[in-house]
């Protein structure tokens, strides 16, 4: 392990050197010296020089694919890791599976119970910790560059001698006990909940926690399901610090070290919301405002239609105060502090969706406004302006996505996680660029039909239809 | 000061971390017309955050004109004389830039984030807002549109969400007689009432170059802000009209101890807190630091006194915390709260607890626990430099209630120097038995639960 040329390579150690009171701080390392000569294993660096950041690509010596910046100029370094495969994946009958398994990564490993784990992450100054999501399961490490070995010694005890220990096990249970009941008057929940349901019952996604499937869950299920989610192939690493390839290998490798190989993850199906039937629901939930989320079908990223359908969302309601729902249903209207709308190129579930709040009395007039701005879309388009307008925004504005370290590892995980590739970076403002008032306006119509669109409130709505019966 | 070898070392590492960054210091200077400017060097991307900043807040405001200071906030986005109507957001975002603005009890700030060459237009538009701003009168015209998009967000904000409704009456319990007892985005009913001459007259008094300040944080040189800022800012006349003595004042102590409850269909998980005065960074600055400190050891995290007496040894709750609001100009509260485990009631939870705080009280922290309470917040300074617009807004807020950009530079060798009877002290002297508190109850409605 060559740690040496990590902490020397900081100009804070090299000074601490000299007065550090005469402790030394090797000792920490005993295996240092002896391996430091004979390891200098070429590391195949291939460097992507990006008009948005250098990215170098590299494989460990212990196999495990990794993306670095180096950024010297605030001494921290942040590691993400990720695994396709995440709470989806969670046996029928086990929900919350993947979740307890995430929950106890930094809850315990080898000497360490929780506490200890927790007081050594605060004496190091850094955190580590992991969630699944229902396709990914991800974790990551941040930490200060002159601690960056010992943190990453911990993280790898986390994945070689995690302990789930009963202790956290039963706190988990206790959190999601509250949180099976706190759920049922949120009200972002309730919409997707109602979403799930109404559109695609049945599917992996529309499964949830509940009181049974708790009572299935287990600290041996959770240490055996530990083994499917995180192996070594599977496992993608984005990094952006003080470091340098060399000395990111072998810390990442210790913590790859003790993964298993390979295992086994069914892929989620995916939903074709184009085939779903279109639906009003109404939640009751007794507060001043009604929650109103619209969804429809969405486009896939490799579909022709998708950039040009990127580039209208600005103005359909991506665009903040420059897209037509925020300048009629808000500003026009005072209806509502804020309405926005997204495309989710996610291929197991393509939707354009999008929400606002208004108060009950106004639910009606709301939704009414949303579906005639969506009927304009479709009748008459967006003019040249417009689309000029978006443009200048989408390209002006990607350089914000990149002034921090945090955002810089965030965006090069989306790159990985969806496959665009080490150029999609230096390629995107083009495919932006590229797009005509042609195609916004075939996309338009295609696909802003708002008969196409599922509506869900959650509130005490006026002006609508009668609520659907309660669960 | 006493450290443990493991400790020092620690905080030598973040220490000498930092002193690395010597190269790293803000500039600040004054145009001549008293406009205050800072500039916050980052050069990792070609960004900029530009930001204005005007040393008004709700707490100016004029007694029944509640949330007069935030609704204009929202007026500055509408029209100037050489701006049209709801062109300035439009003009910000042709330029690749992303704009918004916020309001709190002390200050205003509005803020652009551009690539960096957009710099200059964006002081150009930030000039024209503070001195040729247009305010319709129509009464159905954009004024009172945007006061109904105000009542929007207030329900949005708060009506929604029955905590916020309880910890807004608390609040105003603790600022009793103060000018932050109204919640900053004003009471319904005065919002409601507010008028487009208490937009003009609220402009003309307190929008003036004198009683603002520049902050650009990124890739810029301070040769370069200074010279657009001269070009841009450094025309505008002051105006005189800002009073010089904000309505600050001391934070009276807490009348009489009271209970306060809020009881809603919506809340499924009922929950405890006591909010007693604590200090403020500008007022009692050492003290303040000392009560963060504590209050970290107390109930920062996960391996703090409360959370493992209360959640993991006894199970009594899910979570609990304690932490105080020490960074606005005047006194703010500093609260003990907890949420039961299931099936615990309030009264057993918080017996528990302030038997866990008076047992804290009375026997004082340990050394290693204030070690790493110490050198949290010192790493936490650290971690903070990675987001250009959180330095920005940190630089900002502190030098809009009067603090310095040294004062701010100094902090993590300040937090390092609290001592555990520092910090024990300013705990006791906050949460002593003999201080008055007031308790919040946050419940399910009847035959809920």
């Amino acid at each position: 392990m060559r740690t040496t040329q990590l902490i020397l390579a900081s100009v804070a150690l090299s000074a601490l050197a000299g007065c550090a009171s005469g402790y030394d701080w090797m000792r920490g390392h005993p295996d240092t010296a002896e391996l430091d000569a004979a390891a200098k294993p070429a590391l195949d660096v291939k460097v992507h020089d990006g008009e948005f950041a250098q990215i170098q690509q590299f494989v460990t010596p212990g196999g495990v694919s990794v993306w670095l910046v180096s950024e010297p100029s605030i001494p921290i370094l942040a590691v993400q890791m990720a695994w396709k495969g995440g709470s989806a994946a969670d046996p029928a009958g086990l929900e919350g599976l993947a979740e307890l398994v995430t929950y106890n990564m930094n809850e315990g490993a080898g000497d360490l119970d929780s506490l200890g784990f927790t007081t050594a992450m605060e004496d190091l100054n850094m955190s580590f910790g992991c969630t699944a999501s229902p396709e990914w399961t991800s974790c990551s490490v941040s930490s200060l560059t002159a601690n960056a070995p010992q943190a990453m010694d911990l993280v790898a005890t986390a994945f070689t001698a995690p302990r789930f220990d009963q202790g956290p096990f039963e706190r988990f249970r206790r959190e999601e006990e509250v949180g099976l009941k706190t759920r049922e008057t949120n009200a972002s929940y309730l919409a997707s909940r109602a979403t799930a349901q109404a559109l695609y019952p049945g599917h992996p996604f529309a499964r949830e926690t509940s009181a049974e499937s708790l009572a299935g869950l287990s600290t041996d299920k959770a240490r055996e399901h530990m083994r499917t989610l995180m192996t070594k192939d599977r496992l993608i690493v984005t990094a952006v610090g003080a470091v340098t390839p060399e000395e990111l290998a072998p810390l990442i490798d210790k913590v790859a070290a003790g993964l298993p190989e390979t295992s086994t993850v069914s892929p989620v199906a995916p939903i074709d919301l184009s085939k779903a039937s279109v639906t009003q629901t109404v939640v009751s939930l007794p507060q001043p405002q009604s929650l109103v989320r619209f969804i429809g079908p969405g486009i896939d990223r490799n579909h022709p239609d998708f950039f040009p359908a990127f580039v209208l969302n600005y103005t359909f309601g991506g665009g903040g105060f420059e897209s037509r729902l925020m300048k009629t249903l808000r500003v026009e209207k005072g209806l509502t502090y804020g309405i926005s709308t997204a495309l989710d190129p996610n291929p197991s579930l393509l939707s354009w969706s999008g929400g606002g709040q208004t108060k009950n009395e106004s639910a009606g007039e709301f939704i009414a406004g949303v579906k005639e701005e969506m009927t304009a879309f479709v009748v008459s388009g967006v003019t040249e302006a417009e689309l000029s307008d978006a443009k200048a925004y989408l390209v002006g504005s990607y350089p914000l996505g990149f002034d921090s370290n945090a955002k810089i590892a965030g965006q090069m995980m989306t790159v990985r996680q969806e496959d665009l590739g080490v150029d999609y970076f230096d390629r995107r403002n083009s495919l932006i660029e590229a797009v005509t008032l042609e195609d916004v306006n075939r996309v338009s119509k295609s696909y802003l039909d708002p008969a196409r669109y599922s509506f869900i409130v959650v509130g005490e709505p006026q002006g609508i239809k009668a609520p659907a019966p309660a669960e | 000061m006493k450290r443990s070898l493991a400790a020092g070392l620690l905080a030598l590492f973040a220490s000498s971390a930092f002193a690395e960054e010597a190269a790293w210091a803000p500039s600040t200077f004054e145009l001549s017309n008293g406009m205050d400017v800072v500039v916050l060097p980052d050069t990792r991307a070609p960004v900029v955050t530009h930001m204005v900043w005007y040393k008004v807040g709700s707490s100016d405001e004029a007694p029944g004109k509640s949330g007069i200071a935030h609704l204009f906030e929202h007026v500055m986005f509408k029209q100037t004389k050489n701006i049209g109507p709801e062109e300035f957001t439009s003009i910000v975002q042709r330029s690749g830039g992303q704009l918004n603005a916020f309001t709190s009890w002390d200050y205003t700030a509005y803020f652009e984030r551009v690539e960096k060459s957009q710099l200059g237009k964006m002081m150009e538009l930030e000039a024209e807002r503070m001195v040729n701003l247009i305010i319709n009168d129509d009464p159905k015209g954009p004024f009172i549109s945007e006061r109904d998009v105000v009542k929007e967000e207030r329900r949005q904000r708060i009506d929604n969400n029955p905590g916020v409704i309880l910890q807004e009456k608390v609040l105003s319990g603790i600022w009793k007689d103060h000018p932050y007892e109204i919640t900053v985005i004003g009471k319904m009913e005065e919002v409601a009432a507010l008028t487009p001459k208490d937009g003009l007259d609220f402009y003309k008094q307190y929008y003036s170059p004198e009683n603002a300040i520049l902050v650009v944080a990124g890739d810029v040189t301070p040769e370069e802000v200074r010279t657009l800022a001269e070009q841009h800012y450094g025309v505008i006349k002051p105006t005189g009209t800002a009073s010089t003595e904000r309505k600050w004042k001391p934070v009276s102590p807490i009348a009489e101890t009271q209970l306060l409850t809020h009881s809603d269909p919506k809340v499924r998980q009922p929950n405890w807190s006591r909010y007693y005065l604590g200090y403020s960074q500008r007022r009692q600055p050492e003290q303040a630091l000392a009560l963060d400190v504590g209050l970290e050891v107390l109930g920062g995290g996960l391996t703090s006194r409360l959370y493992q007496s209360l959640v993991e040894k006894q199970q009594l709750a899910i979570s609990a915390n304690s932490y105080a609001l020490t960074t606005l100009h005047d006194e703010g509260p500093a609260v003990l709260t907890a949420s039961p485990a299931p099936g615990i009631s309030l009264e057993t939870l918080e017996t528990a607890l302030m038997a866990e705080v008076e047992k804290v009280l009375a026997e004082g922290f340990t050394e290693a626990e204030v070690a790493r309470a110490r050198n949290k917040l010192a790493a936490d300074a650290i971690y903070a430099r990675d987001s250009q617009s959180g330095m920005a807004n940190l630089f900002g807020g502190w030098l809009a209630i009067g603090g310095t950009a040294e004062q701010i530079l100094a902090y993590p060798d300040d937090v390092r120097d609290v001592t555990p009877e520092e910090a024990i002290a300013a705990v006791r002297a906050v949460f002593g038995a003999g201080n008055n508190y007031i308790e919040a109850h946050l419940l399910p409605a009847e035959g809920d639960l």
